[in-house]
């Protein structure tokens, strides 16, 4: 969940540009028009670290927690949630490594195409780097999401399954993203609307996130963003059972 | 001519006519059942049939019903074309029995199992109200408050499908009350003496869990070494953290130890999830599974996440008809891999929930809404875990203290060890 938690985020943010109706645009057009609706190049280029703090609900089960996402250049992540119920679930990103450490099923060093997807969505200031995470960028059409004309781009990475984000004609932003997520317990297409955008310290991020997968929905509401705060250096060290792991291959 | 009349009249009660209203009730039990297999089963064609034809060939026939014991036929029939268990129809006042079970708050503090068509009781709660006053293992209960308990099993063992779980936990309902009350049960004891014994209900043994939307569990961990062999039990896979944790401490603190044993007798499942977990401190070797729940629209790999320092020694799991749904899907995925061998009774069949609805006319409505095939290719749903050695529990066996299914399972471990 975390997963595309994070993939949305990194596209969050822009300003009044307007195309030809009968003209698709270029992806390239649409991510630059993204980048300056919510807050400008050299917004994004003035943060060196975010740490982002929230609440999440999978609604239908009514199981409730808290979040907090410790982000920092080049491609540092470290995410942990407190579910009632479940306990701590970490999951991280650095280095080439991504892991994860759920109370449930145990920790574990991922791997394959699941591994890149985490590593790709840990990129600091995604938007900015996207020519480094897809080989590929396309507009392949126009979609209505909730009354509003979006373009639809498809974000092709060198591995792994294609990203579709929709972007809205009218404001830029982004308001939806689909792919299909990739773990060792299966393929599942994810949906995720993205919504409420909020300026933190001159970039626009949206503040609420509903996700749909295998049948789940999950809400991600941000609370709050701080911005280049200090990050101890050992925070996105993996925890010692993920250690162990990579240390046992 | 009397005893003719007499018998004529006896055959028109039993099929009077349904009023204009039940008939109706029933052609709305008809279409809710099939309604819900169409949009809930596990397949889009479910059992790959052509599921609009069978409602096509079914409507005539729940029209024409003219009782609604024919009308819950006409149902059974339809839904055995599917050739699936966990499809049931069942009359009202068995519903009434099973499918709005209410537990009181408060328990006497004893476990019992139907052994033989009588109640018996297994295990005893420490400190209740049971140890309190001398209630023994092996002991039958015949009454509990003003339910006669031989009935009840009657009632609910003329519907064949219902399983073992669900008359076990009409039991166990019917053995508890408001927490704080009396209730008065009578037994036989070991001399086969009839005791009526007057028990204070007091919580349920463990830890209250609250896990969404479920309603509060009480949960409960035990763990101890029988000589140089683990031994853990615990009564659902819920209360996340702490029973993770206490399974993997018990696990990592017996690595010298010659076996480890895992009783999952009576454990109705919870988090399924956690199989996966507790499965990583016992297997070491890399992408194994347990196993594949199918739903509608995708499926589930249970997949296995070695930890460092896996234990690798020999591993029973005990299990016998009240092991449900978890439970079962870690049994048979570690018997699968042949990574545990699996010993007690056949396990409940119910890998998934199955849910139990009421129809308008007031019968019950058994559905399973998707499919499990552990590793070895087997759907346990309606099928379940088969041990490799079936030991069951007896009567004479719990009333001198001995648990047969431990005792195989401490044998075979003990063999594991022993030079050849």
């Amino acid at each position: 969940m975390t997963r595309r938690f994070a993939i949305f985020l990194f596209f969050s943010a822009c300003s009044g540009w307007t195309f030809a109706d009968d003209a698709l645009p270029k992806a390239e057009t649409i991510l630059d028009r993204f980048i300056e609706v919510t807050g400008g190049r050299a917004a994004y280029e003035k943060r060196k670290s975010e740490v982002m703090t929230g609440h999440v609900e999978m609604t239908a089960q009514n199981v409730k927690g808290t979040l907090t996402r410790y982000s920092a250049p080049p491609d540092k992540s470290y995410t942990v949630m407190e579910l009632d119920g479940v306990g701590k679930i970490e999951e991280g990103a650095a280095g080439g490594v991504a892991w994860e450490n759920n109370p449930m099923t145990g920790p574990r060093v991922k791997s394959g195409e699941e591994k890149t997807q985490s590593l790709r969505e840990a990129t600091f200031n995604g938007p900015l780097n996207w020519q480094k995470m897809y080989v590929k960028a396309e507009t392949t059409g126009v979609e209505t999401i909730d009354g509003e004309e979006c373009y639809k781009v498809v974000l092709t990475p060198a591995e792994g399954k294609p990203e579709t984000t929709y972007y809205q004609k009218k404001s830029g932003l982004v308001v939806r993203t689909t792919t299909v997520a990739s773990s060792p317990m299966g393929e599942f297409p994810v949906e995720q609307d993205v919504s409420d955008y909020k300026n933190f310290d001159g970039v626009l991020l949206p503040t609420k996130m509903i996700q749909k997968v295998a049948g789940q929905e999950i809400v991600f509401t941000i609370d709050s963003v701080k911005v280049n705060e200090e990050i101890a250096a050992d925070r996105f060290n993996p925890p010692a059972e993920i250690k162990a792991l990579m240390e046992k291959k | 001519m009397r005893t003719f009349a007499g018998l004529l009249l006896a055959a028109a009660a039993a099929y009077a006519q349904l009023t204009a209203e039940q008939k109706q009730l029933n052609i709305q039990s008809f279409e809710k059942v099939w309604t819900i297999i169409r949009d809930k089963h596990w397949e889009k064609n479910p059992g790959g049939l052509d599921w609009q034809a069978i409602h096509a060939e079914y409507r005539p026939k729940i029209e024409r019903a003219a009782s609604t014991e024919q009308a819950r036929q006409v149902m059974r029939d339809m839904l055995a074309r599917l050739h699936e268990t966990h499809f049931a129809i069942f009359p009202g006042n068995v519903y009434e029995d099973v499918g709005e079970t209410v537990m009181g708050g408060g328990s006497p503090g004893f476990d019992t199992r139907v052994l033989d068509g009588q109640v018996v009781v297994t295990s005893i709660d420490p400190g209740s109200s049971a140890e309190r006053s001398g209630v023994h293992t092996g002991w039958i209960v015949t009454r509990a408050g003003d339910k006669e308990l031989a009935r009840l099993i009657q009632k609910l063992k003329s519907v064949p499908e219902l399983h073992e779980l669900t008359l076990e936990r009409a039991i166990e309902a019917a053995l508890s009350g408001p927490e704080g009350g009396d209730l008065e049960i009578t037994f036989l004891d070991g001399a086969n003496q009839t005791r009526t014994l007057n028990l204070r209900l007091g919580p349920p043994r463990g830890a209250p869990s609250r896990f969404g939307n479920l309603p509060v569990e009480y949960v409960w961990f035990e763990s101890r070494k029988i000589g140089n062999i683990g031994y853990v039990r615990f009564n659902m896979f819920l209360d996340l953290a702490r029973v993770m944790g206490e399974f993997g401490k018990a696990v990592t603190d017996c690595k010298g130890c010659d076996g480890f044993i895992i009783d999952l007798r009576g454990n109705p499942g919870g988090i399924g999830g956690m199989a996966m977990g507790m499965a990583g401190f016992l297997v070491d070797k890399p992408d194994e599974k347990l196993g594949t729940m199918y739903m509608r629209d995708n499926s589930l790999k249970f997949v296995i996440n070695p930890r460092a320092g896996a234990f690798g020694g020999p591993v029973a799991v005990l299990v016998d008809g009240c092991s449900a749904s978890t439970s079962e899907i870690f049994a048979g995925g570690l018997q699968d891999l042949a990574r545990a061998r699996i010993f007690g009774t056949k396990t409940a069949a119910a890998a998934l929930p199955s849910v139990i609805e009421k129809l308008p006319n007031g019968d019950g409505f058994q559905y399973a809404i998707a499919s499990y095939i552990s590793e070895g290719g087997k759907a346990l749903e309606g099928n379940g875990v088969r041990p490799d050695e079936t030991v069951e529990l007896t009567r004479a066996a719990l009333l001198q203290g001995r648990d047969p299914v431990i005792d195989a399972a401490v044998e075979w471990i003990r063999k594991q060890r022993t030079p050849k």
